[in-house]
């Protein structure tokens, strides 16, 4: 693009800093808001407002931001069972499946306790509350290793593995707390019994302790990554499975592992919306809603690029808008979905905004006169 | 036929000026070039000399900040490779471009402006014959791509390029996947064409004695550059080496004489089968003692690659029995055999030997992370490896900006270094070495071969797979030839010549009273 005897030039980028990225991100975010305005316009509501509301009511409203809260540590953790494999070079969308086994197994052992018989018994939670966290660990750890093994033993495509097995995992939870079901909740009503009070997770000003787990997850991970041989071997094989070979790294074992730590994640999100959030307590009848939600794990992790620690804000901002979307959809009188559409749109702004991950615009001085014809006669 | 109105001698592409800038390097900088009807001129550089980015500007790929291109007289402008197609020009890739489960007919034809939608196979096949007559190529049309020899393939290219009407011809290193026969039939057909008042630009970087058989012109490019542009007739094969790297070269690295050692790999009777599941590598044996230096010559995919993923432990033996230094390796891992001192260079080493995305220190890591000084309970300590790296680069020269820099923002020869120098910094007991000079210009070859010394100086054993038959007899103690996965003999360096390797790299055994 010309203008005067400047001229607008895309000129391909050799090195992306970490600032660099954080400003497009950025960019990206207010590029979602702005486009987003117009739905608020042709509602005939002044966007402004409108998101004045959408984010005090997300970040400083005292019955918002604890649900923001929730569903960011939620969705953090969902972040993880994406990034591990995708580091790999492996595509996790089984995230709801594992969180699925992992809850189911949480629940398991407080019904082996005799938890769901007596629901004001007294239980232990020192003992529970640890056993239930393992169990929900190696119940997506098992659901996700079937995925890891085919791949890496078989070479099946991991995607479609974990797809399907989300499907079979959703029925599976239907059938355990639906009538009849295991987990049944006396009296039936479709969903699962409800925790005894003694084993609440505790909470920390409010918030689930689960939060400190999912931030020094994301640490840990950062570090593991970073420094670590098994993280080194991971990047290795996810940038070159004929490279990692030749190297000397089990390149059989590397799916395997990745997805043995995604599905632990994914039992930890299922953990943790199932078991700690203060007024859930079970598996409620609608909990194929938080499956879907494990989904924008995905997303986050796509945005972060892979990194454990700029997943913390992404899912800040994801969860934050969810909940802020979805309240200012019933205050401002509009119709259904007010907050997937905006996550949808933040969604693809931020992917195509990476383009100016590779893509830098520069303002250069015209040369001389171009040729714009193809061939001079 | 397709040649109408070009006059023999006349200049019909013209390049002034041509200046390519990309962040942080001019890769060409006030290129002059000009080729005339019926000539064959060839374009010389090492890697990273700008051949690729002049190739890609003439054919359309890439547009020039500044200069212009002329053909027969006229201005023009290329937009995209379909303009460069539209005024005549052909380029024939280095890396083939064709669709593999087709016919060569059916790629031939693909993308022509005369093939509409319904395909008249028949009239393009009896054109295509006369083409093939006229210039040589023996090749069946109908049979698909993947059928085919890479000459063959190389040939659909030339096709290809020829039956869209070109009437200047540039090839992309057009020798570096042929055999010695296919080469001749190639060097045959070029000059068929030239006959008929085609325009034919090869780009090369090395082999340099074809350059002097069949082109009337060189130009040399030294680092974006045109540093010579001379009738071939006044060139040897040392003053243009002399001019692509700026300095003398020196051919034949010469076979030293080390004293022979114990004997540290021991094959016995291996076989392997291939991917597909057919017997590779049948009772293949042979002993490699210290200082001593085997070379595997024979035409590619005879067994080479194979036998090497089977040394390395990337493919199972099959029967048989490998031994390292009187050890039983045949079923260790590859982790296993890295850490008893073997140290590997593979043929690819841009998809295998490294990772793109990665830093040279990552890199270099790729053969030191499981080694005790370099990472301890299972933390990798990089600032140990950033040392090493630095000092790997200065010991092997090789230009990088820093340790820092992605492995893919090195050129073939930098990269090929950076991999010497992890491999053998290991002081491997032995180095097997996959195809370590090819596709490097003819500094970098002799630093390679060099470095393959050294190793033997120092001791070591190494396995050289080369289908560079002059890099196999300069260098070997022992020449082995293989042939459909068996061994056609053993011989010792002195008495191997071409003639007789090349005897049994066709499939003829060696007979005792040769020897």
């Amino acid at each position: 693009m010309k203008i005067g005897s400047h001229e607008l030039k895309l000129e391909k980028r050799v090195t992306l800093s970490g600032t660099e990225a954080a400003l497009i991100s950025v960019l990206a975010i207010f590029f979602a808001l702005a486009l987003f305005s117009l739905l608020f316009l042709l509602a005939g509501i002044n966007p402004l407002i409108a998101y004045q509301k959408i984010f005090s009511y997300a970040f400083a409203n005292p019955f918002g931001l604890p649900l923001t809260i929730n569903r960011s540590i939620f969705l953090l953790l969902c972040t993880f069972a994406f990034i591990i494999p995708f580091r790999a070079g492996l595509w996790n969308i089984g995230t709801t499946g594992q969180l699925y086994a992992g809850s189911l197994c949480a629940f398991g052992v407080v019904v082996a306790f005799g938890g769901k018989t007596f629901n004001s018994a007294y239980y232990s939670p020192a003992l529970l509350i640890p056993l239930m966290l393992i169990a929900a660990c190696l119940g997506g750890a098992l659901y996700g290793a079937i995925a890891g093994y085919l791949r890496g033993r078989f070479n099946v495509n991991e995607i479609v593995v974990t797809m399907m097995l989300n499907f079979i995992s959703f029925w599976l939870v239907s059938f355990m707390i639906k009538e009849g079901g295991p987990f049944m909740k006396s009296g039936g009503e479709g969903e699962s019994f409800g925790l005894p009070a003694s084993i609440f997770a505790p909470l920390i000003k409010g918030v689930p302790f689960t939060i400190f787990i999912a931030v020094g997850l994301a640490v840990l991970l950062y570090y593991m990554f970073a420094k670590t041989k098994i993280g080194y071997q991971i990047k290795a094989y996810g940038l070159s499975p004929a490279a990692a070979r030749y190297a000397g790294i089990q390149t059989l074992m590397i799916p395997l592992l990745v997805f043995i730590m995604a599905g632990a994640m994914a039992g930890l999100a299922g953990y943790h919306y199932f078991a700690a959030v203060p007024g859930v307590y079970k598996i409620p009848k609608n909990y194929g809603y938080f499956g879907d939600l494990a989904f924008y794990g995905i997303i986050c992790g796509l945005i972060s690029q892979g990194n454990p620690i700029a997943a913390i804000p992404v899912a800040l901002l994801f969860g934050g808008l969810s909940v802020g979307g979805r309240f200012v959809q019933g205050e401002l009188h509009m119709s259904f979905g007010v907050d997937y559409a905006l996550l949808g749109v933040l969604m693809i702004s931020l992917v195509a905004f990476q383009f100016f991950y590779r893509y830098k615009i520069e303002w250069v001085k015209t040369k001389k006169e171009r040729l714009d014809v193809g061939i001079l006669r | 036929m397709i040649l109408e109105g070009i006059k023999r001698g006349e200049t019909v592409l013209e390049a002034r000026g041509i200046t390519k800038r990309f962040p942080g390097v001019v890769a060409n900088e006030q290129i002059d070039f000009e080729i005339k009807a019926g000539e064959i001129h060839a374009i010389l550089g090492e890697n990273g000399a700008g051949k690729t980015t002049l190739m890609n500007i003439l054919f359309g790929l890439l547009q020039p900040d500044e200069g212009e291109i002329i053909i027969r007289g006229e201005r023009v402008k290329f937009r995209s490779p379909l303009d460069a197609i539209n005024m005549g020009i052909g380029m024939v890739h280095q890396h083939r471009k064709l669709v593999s489960a087709h016919s060569a007919i059916e790629n031939i034809i693909l993308g022509h402006p005369r093939a509409g939608n319904i395909l008249n196979l028949k009239k393009a096949e009896e054109e295509l014959t006369e083409l093939c007559d006229r210039y040589g190529f023996k090749i069946d049309l109908k049979a698909k791509v993947w059928q085919l020899s890479e000459g063959e393939k190389q040939a659909v290219e030339i096709l290809k390029a020829l039956y869209r009407g070109a009437e200047i011809l540039i090839l992309d290193e057009p020798n570096s996947a042929l055999t010695p026969m296919e080469t001749e039939k190639l060097l045959a057909s070029i000059e068929a064409m030239a006959r008929d008042d085609l325009a034919i630009v090869p780009f090369i970087t090395h082999k340099l004695p074809i350059v002097l058989a069949i082109s009337q012109r060189v130009t040399v490019l030294r680092r974006g550059k045109v540093v010579a542009c001379l009738e071939t007739a006044q060139a040897t094969e040392k003053s243009l080496a002399m001019q692509m790297v700026g300095r003398e070269v020196i051919f034949r690295v010469e076979r030293v004489a080390v004293e022979k050692g114990k004997p540290i790999l021991q094959v016995e009777n291996l076989s392997a089968l291939s991917d597909k599941g057919f017997q590779a590598l049948k009772d293949i044996s042979f002993t490699i003692c210290e200082g001593e230096i085997l070379g595997i010559a024979g035409i590619s995919g005879n067994g080479q690659q194979e036998l090497v993923e089977v040394l390395s432990g990337l493919r199972p033996a099959q029967g048989g029995k490998v031994t390292l230094d009187g050890r039983d390796i045949t079923h260790a891992s590859s982790l296993e055999r890295w850490q008893r001192g073997i140290g590997y260079i593979p043929a690819d080493r841009i998809h295998v030997g490294s990772i793109a995305d990665f830093s040279l220190v990552e890199n270099t890591a790729m053969n030191y992370f499981f080694d005790k000084a370099y990472s301890r309970g299972g933390i990798v300590d990089y600032k140990n490896l950033r040392n090493l790296t630095e000092e790997v680069i200065t010991e092997y020269n090789v230009a990088a900006p820093g340790p820092d820099t992605k492995a893919k923002n090195l050129s073939g020869g930098n990269l090929q270094k950076l991999i010497l120098a992890r491999v053998l910094s290991r002081n491997p007991r032995l180095v097997i070495a996959d195809l370590p000079s090819q596709g490097l210009d003819v500094g970098a070859t002799e630093f390679v071969q060099n470095k393959l010394i050294s190793a033997k100086k120092g001791k070591a054993g190494v396995l050289l797979i080369s289908e560079d038959l002059d890099e196999i007899l300069s260098l070997s103690d022992w020449v082995a030839v293989i042939y459909e996965g068996r061994f056609m003999g053993i011989l010792p360096g002195e008495k191997a010549k071409k003639e007789n390797v090349g005897a049994m790299m066709a499939g003829v055994p060696l007979k005792e009273r040769e020897v």
